[in-house]
């Protein structure tokens, strides 16, 4: 239906009217559509600000009305005042139009329109600056620029001793004293209670060497000794290689002991290192590499088991062999429709969904990789189809050459460096996102990562994140470089 | 001595392209067929090797029905058949050698050339196809990374690894500029002048008189001229490619005269 030209009116009347009623004036003047649209979208406005306004300040506890209403747009309440803008813009659209016939730009309400949603979202994710704190950003960063990868190959030179802990009322404490190797460690007293300080001595150490003096309880947890049991207790042995400090035993010791009078056997140990020479990967750099390893490896067997799926769906989908009968066509736009779908599935959200079926581990990731790479590449892979030349075909063919031979030098030739240059580029993206699916529970790299921030191990963070670079940038030099080559 | 007896090709979707053409070649002819775009050459050029089967009518080579070949008997009549292309029709992304070599993909133990594996002889020929057209130093390019006409000459020797008796060339440079058109004919008229048999068709009034030794004209599907190139006069070409078309094609002719 084709709008009636206007009829001229009074513009008074009619913004008098679309002032009553937000799009009455425009109806008034028969222009139907503009004149519900606008009250549509009036409604549509004051309702969400209805609905999802908060009061961010109450009217009748503030002596002053301004500063509270100035309080407003401190708080990115400013949108309230959208259904009043689009209100005023109604009411000079409609006079306009009776006045001179003429619209005004439905910018301006479109402008009111985003204001809303900028001030939900604004609401919505509380921005707030101040939250961002340079301090606990550098607490984090800090020991990520130290990466847990590889550390200097030393040479440890152990000695321990027992310690009873507490005293007990009837029994008496094995003597706090062992020898081993010439090296001798003691304690006295033989046994003490919680907190209380003991003199241990070692000698037939390492000499002139700093040693790190530690508790061990009887379940097998380390205790720090030094600082406020926080940190490690280091003392320097002398020329002879003998040293004694007086420690105490730390208040955390008897935590998982149901009976606390009894006597129970903890350690103290010595330990020095001396440097052999060379470097050597820390255990957490170990897993680091294994953690990478699975990750590129689960690339690699999802990218491969997607390949041997996409390669005759992609016949399926390529419109060229598909098109002749209606049945193929059918077949087609099944196949189609179906790729479309599952590719809008990110593979993170069925890597969860794998999580949930097959269990934790590198086998949901890879199962979740390969359901994405399948339709991946299916498509590209129907496209490269869709796109083979007939002319190189049927001049083979014209040679004499068998159906076999026309394949094989008439037609891979055509399909299997695009193929390889597809397939190279999905590896290299599936990398990366085993990588992310990890993180979910997926096997790899992101499952250690994961883990570590978990238990604030940065070091190992700041190693995985230096692997992941290294390997994600190389990849992704050497699979351009390929790809370059092949097509 | 081919013989086209009531050939008629009518297209799946209904297009009758050939209606009816009859016509003979001898041995060491050079014939030059002539019509519009859609009048019916590339038809008439792919029904002598069956690349498309033709509706009604029979091809004879000899004694050979072409028409009635079974498969394996087709490949054999095929590879006594060279082609060449306008579009050229070589795999972009293969070698140069590999695009010559797959002329021979008829004579080739079937298992072994799948597998790549040539008898030297036949890379001998290779190279002496290439040597031939004046490309042997382009043998290890990739074919894309041609010009045209190299790219046609590639074309050329691969019909010559066919040692091929009869050579078909659907508008070989028609894609050509007129200098390029000329050194690409030149080697198919020296062909010819060694006895092999060319079926040729063509666009330019110019080529069809240098190159032809006798001419058929398409329209519409069907055979409307037969005759030595000198009776192909203005008028006579004017007939064939109808009024429309006179203008540009006089003009063409013009120019690359
Ligand atoms: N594969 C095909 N399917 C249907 N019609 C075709 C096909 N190939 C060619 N034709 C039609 O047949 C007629 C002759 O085509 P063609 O032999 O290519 O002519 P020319 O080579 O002289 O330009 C044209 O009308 C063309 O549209
Ligand atoms: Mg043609």
């Amino acid at each position: 239906m084709k709008e009636s030209e206007p009829a001229r009116r009074s513009p008074l009347l009619a913004g008098a009217l679309s002032a009553l009623l937000p799009g009455l004036g425009h109806v008034s003047l028969r222009q139907w559509y503009r004149g519900v649209a606008i009250l549509l979208s009036f409604l549509v406005l004051t309702g969400i600000v209805a609905w999802y306004a908060e009061p961010l300040i109450s009217w009748d506890s503030s002596i002053y009305p301004l500063l509270a209403f100035l309080a407003w747009f401190k708080f990115g309440g400013f949108w309230y005042l959208a259904p009043a803008g689009m209100w005023l813009w109604n009411i000079w659209d409609a006079a306009s139009l009776a006045g001179c016939g003429r619209t005004r730009t439905i910018l301006i309400p479109l402008l009111f329109g985003m204001m809303a949603a900028y001030g939900i979202g604004w609401q919505l994710v509380e921005v707030d600056f101040s939250a961002a704190s340079l301090d606990r950003a550098m607490a984090i960063i800090r020991p990520m620029l130290y990466p847990d990868m590889v550390e200097e190959r030393r040479e440890l030179n152990r000695m321990w001793t027992y310690v009873s802990v507490p005293c007990s009322a009837t029994e008496t404490p094995p003597q706090a004293r062992r020898e081993e190797d010439g090296k001798v460690a003691s304690a006295t007293p033989d046994c003490a209670k919680l907190s209380e300080a003991l003199t241990v001595s070692v000698s037939g150490m390492w000499p002139d060497t700093d040693t790190i003096v530690w508790w061990e309880t009887a379940i097998g947890d380390d205790k720090p000794l030094g600082g406020n049991e926080n940190a490690p207790l280091i003392v320097r042995t002398d020329a002879t290689g003998s040293l004694t400090v007086v420690i105490h035993v730390p208040s955390t010791v008897m935590i998982a002991q149901p009976d606390p009078s009894l006597m129970l056997q903890h350690r103290v140990y010595f330990d020095q290192y001396r440097p052999l020479g060379g470097y050597q990967i820390t255990s957490n750099g170990g897993f680091v590499l294994k953690g990478m390893m699975e990750s590129v490896t689960m690339a690699l067997m999802a990218t491969t088991l997607s390949i041997l799926l996409a390669i005759p769906i992609s016949f399926l989908a390529a419109r060229n062999l598909m098109g002749g009968n209606p049945f193929t066509l059918f077949i087609y736009v099944i196949t189609r429709t179906i790729l479309n779908f599952v590719r809008s599935i990110e593979a993170l959200i069925l890597a969860i969904v794998f999580v949930i079926i097959v269990g934790l581990g590198p086998f949901a990731g890879v199962m979740a990789l390969a359901v994405h790479s399948v339709v991946a590449l299916a498509k590209l892979y129907s496209e490269v189809i869709e796109g083979i030349d007939p002319g190189p075909i049927e001049a083979v063919k014209a040679t004499g050459a068998n159906w076999l031979q026309v394949a094989r030098y008439g037609v891979i030739p055509q399909i299997v460096p695009p193929f390889t240059a597809f397939t190279i580029y999905r590896w290299d993206i599936n990398v990366r996102m085993s990588i992310i699916i990890g993180m979910v529970g997926g096997g790899g790299i992101g499952q250690y990562l994961i883990q570590w921030i978990q238990i604030n191990e940065m070091g190992a963070v700041g190693a995985a994140f230096i692997a992941i670079a290294v390997v994600v940038i190389t990849l992704d030099y050497l699979s351009a470089k390929v790809r370059e080559r092949l097509v | 001595m081919l013989r086209i007896q009531n050939l008629t090709k009518v297209y799946p979707n209904g297009t009758q392209a050939l209606k009816d053409v009859s016509f003979e070649v001898k041995d060491g002819e050079f014939l030059v067929v002539i019509g519009l775009s859609g009048s019916g050459k590339s038809t008439l050029l792919r029904c002598i090797n069956r690349l498309i089967d033709p509706t009604e009518g029979k091809i004879t080579w000899d004694d050979i029905d072409i028409t009635a070949a079974p498969p394996a008997e087709l490949r054999r009549i095929r590879r006594q058949i060279g082609m060449v292309f306008q579009q050229f029709n070589l795999v972009k992304r293969s070698s140069v050698m590999t695009n010559v070599m797959n002329g021979r993909l008829g004579y080739a133990n079937p298992w072994l050339s799948l597998l790549g594996i040539w008898p030297p002889t036949d890379k001998q020929r290779a190279v002496k196809a290439l040597e031939r057209v004046g490309i042997a130093d382009k043998a290890s390019s990739r074919a894309d990374a041609l010009s045209g006409g190299q790219q046609q000459r590639v074309g050329i020797a691969r019909a010559l690894m066919q040692e091929p008796r009869l050579v078909l060339a659907d508008e070989p440079v028609a894609s050509l500029d007129p200098v390029l058109s000329h050194s690409i004919l030149h080697y198919l008229e020296q062909l010819n002048k060694e006895g092999m048999t060319v079926i040729c068709s063509l666009h330019f009034l110019d080529l069809v008189h240098r190159y032809a030794t006798r001419v058929i004209a398409l329209k519409d599907g069907i055979k409307v001229f037969e005759g030595l190139p000198a009776e192909i006069d203005r008028a006579k070409f004017k007939e064939i490619y109808g009024e429309e078309a006179q203008e540009v094609r006089a003009t063409t002719v013009e120019a690359s005269a």
